[in-house]
């Protein structure tokens, strides 16, 4: 295998001039567009030794930045594209003597209806993250809850005292678990009021003293953007104690493949 | 509110969303990347070889934060845990089935958390059997001769109401050894009874289809239905959290609808909430979810 017979794809889009221009990826290395003739498709990428990335937590955390930025910016360029996870790479086939990049442009010729179909699916809308939780010291008010006796110390075991605790930490959980519950139902409906799709996350940030309420990644129309950031304005103004992260817009990542739910029909 | 893509905000959602998300290209040519025991592996493609490399120990040179990293994303698409539940070791593992006319033993993944011992299959995903721990009486190996001629040590559990199961796992021993620590912490001093903390047994649950209205139009979904005194939830195995909760006093009416559902012809129900709104479910037995449903409404004055 020679340095570089690989290909390191970013993404699939369509084939548009000059949208890679001065755009560069993992390490630096400049990207381009590998256009597959008679598609009117293209593969971003740069070239590769036949190996993936490797490296320790921070290296690739690097990597993962640099990755996104470079997606990001031709997303933004060309208005939609297939992102690709991290490490997608195509090596040469020695046996047909094919190099990487007739091996990718024989596969993309193959899948180009679900391709095309998918780009046309995703183009003109951006992925949005929504992580709300909820502070359970403001549901329960801080205080103990009737027939508690929290600050009853006297009298009881040092043992007594820490199950007592426990116990009242875990009905502190279960009530702010029924709200959670109520909560996500009424958020979730009026977030797919504006978003055209949604796929549940695991939460990134929550703290011990937090009740996670709903962490999804949204699918929304550009436009759309603002109509979701007031259900989040009007849900957080609505509750005390709920705290909001709302990142994005990114590319497409969590919609990238077909739609997920297998049981899911359009009724 | 608007939304930030702001790096030092948003690393950590990056690094999630990319390593475990995006698409994967299906084929041949990709540059294997199952074997190799770094967190710069396409973590979405590989993650059934990560499974077994975490089940087998060949990922005890990652370091610990990579390690824990990827521990969650496996745990998080095996088992729902519970909001303060956490695992304490999986291994491979299986359930002897002895109800029904099906006997035998059917493998899947083993779980202790520190709640529950679960064995799941993966795929199809399936809880193939599980028990609280609280449930448990007593737990012992047990030889016993499989097929092939061989002595295997098996895990017999005692449970509350007598019943006996048997697991296999990987570790039986480390297993036997974990559950048995676990229980002994369960059973050591008795809680105080406390009010709150149990859960309401649940006048009906079963698999119901909820018709979740969507901008890009309705879309019917295969979930979990629980009726309770409180009310109607209904929650995917996708979601963390119930999709629909209808309190009792909103559950104004229930009817059935011709027409077909996911369930077949005729297996529609349409609830009607206080505030006027359809709520569309399908069920294989939409006769039965009517009565329930009827039973637990809010009786109105007779006048």
């Amino acid at each position: 295998m020679t340095e570089h017979s690989a290909l390191y794809v970013y993404a699939l889009l369509p084939d548009r001039q000059g949208a890679a221009d001065g755009v560069t990826g993992l390490d630096g290395r400049p990207v381009r567009l590998a256009g597959v003739p008679g598609t009117g498709l293209a593969a971003l990428v740069h070239d590769a030794a036949p190996a993936p990335f490797q490296g320790g937590d921070d290296e690739v955390r690097r990597w993962v930045a640099e990755q996104s930025r470079a997606v990001t910016t031709v997303w933004e360029r060309v208005g939609g594209l297939l992102p690709m996870t991290f490490n997608v790479l195509v090596a040469a086939d020695p046996e047909s003597g094919r190099s990487a990049e007739q091996c990718l442009g024989d596969w993309i010729r193959e899948e180009h209806d679900s391709i095309t179909g998918r780009l046309e699916a995703l183009s003109g809308r951006c992925e949005l993250r929504v992580e709300i939780t909820l502070d359970r010291a403001a549901v329960t008010g801080g205080d103990p809850v009737d027939g508690t006796p929290a600050d009853d110390a006297d009298g009881r075991s040092p043992g007594m005292r820490r199950l007592l605790a426990k116990q009242r930490e875990q009905r502190e959980r279960h009530t702010a678990g029924e709200l959670a519950d109520a909560l996500h139902a009424t958020i979730r409906r009026r977030l797919l009021a504006v978003a055209e799709d949604v796929r549940d996350r695991a939460f990134t940030r929550r703290t011990a003293d937090e009740t996670g309420v709903l962490s999804a990644a949204l699918l929304v129309r550009h436009e759309d953007v603002d109509a979701v950031g007031a259900v989040l304005s009007e849900a957080r103004a609505g509750r005390p104690g709920l705290g909001i992260r709302f990142l994005g817009p990114w590319p497409p990542y969590s919609f990238a493949d077909s739609p997920q739910e297998e049981h899911a029909e359009p009724a | 509110m608007r939304p930030t893509r702001e790096p030092r905000v948003t690393l950590d959602d990056l690094l999630e969303v990319v390593l475990n998300k995006g698409a994967v290209l299906h084929l041949d040519l990709i540059v294997a990347v199952a074997d190799i025991p770094l967190i710069g592996v396409s973590i979405r493609a590989a993650v059934a070889g990560m499974e077994t490399m975490l089940e087998y120990g060949m990922m005890r040179d990652w370091d610990e934060a990579t390690r824990a990293w990827a521990e969650r994303s496996v745990v998080r698409r095996a088992l729902d845990l519970r909001e303060d539940e956490g695992v304490v070791r999986r291994m491979s593992g299986g359930h002897l089935l002895t109800e029904g006319v099906y006997h035998g033993w059917r493998p899947g993944t083993v779980y202790l958390t520190d709640q529950r011992l679960v064995v799941l299959r993966a795929e199809p995903r399936e809880i193939l059997w599980q028990t609280e721990l609280s449930g448990v009486r007593s737990v012992r190996l047990k030889p016993e001769r499989t097929v092939g001629g061989e002595d295997r040590l098996r895990l017999e559990l005692t449970l509350a109401d007598g019943r006996r199961e048997l697991l296999s796992a990987k570790e039986p021993e480390t297993l036997c050894d974990l559950i048995t620590r676990a229980c002994a912490g369960h059973l050591a001093p008795a809680l105080p009874p406390g009010p709150v903390t149990d859960v309401e047994p649940p006048l009906a649950e079963g698999h119901l289809w909820y018709q979740e209205p969507r901008r890009s139009g309705p879309v019917w979904r295969g979930g979990t239905a629980r009726l309770t005194s409180g009310g109607l939830t209904w929650k995917s195995p996708l979601d963390a959290r119930p999709a629909l909760v209808l309190p009792t006093a909103d559950l104004a009416g229930v009817r059935r609808v011709p027409g077909h559902g996911p369930a077949g012809e005729g297996s529609v129900l349409v609830v009607t909430t206080a505030g006027g709104e359809d709520v569309r479910l399908a069920a294989g037995d939409p006769g039965l979810w009517v009565r329930r449903l009827e039973a637990a409404r809010p009786v109105v004055a007779a006048g």
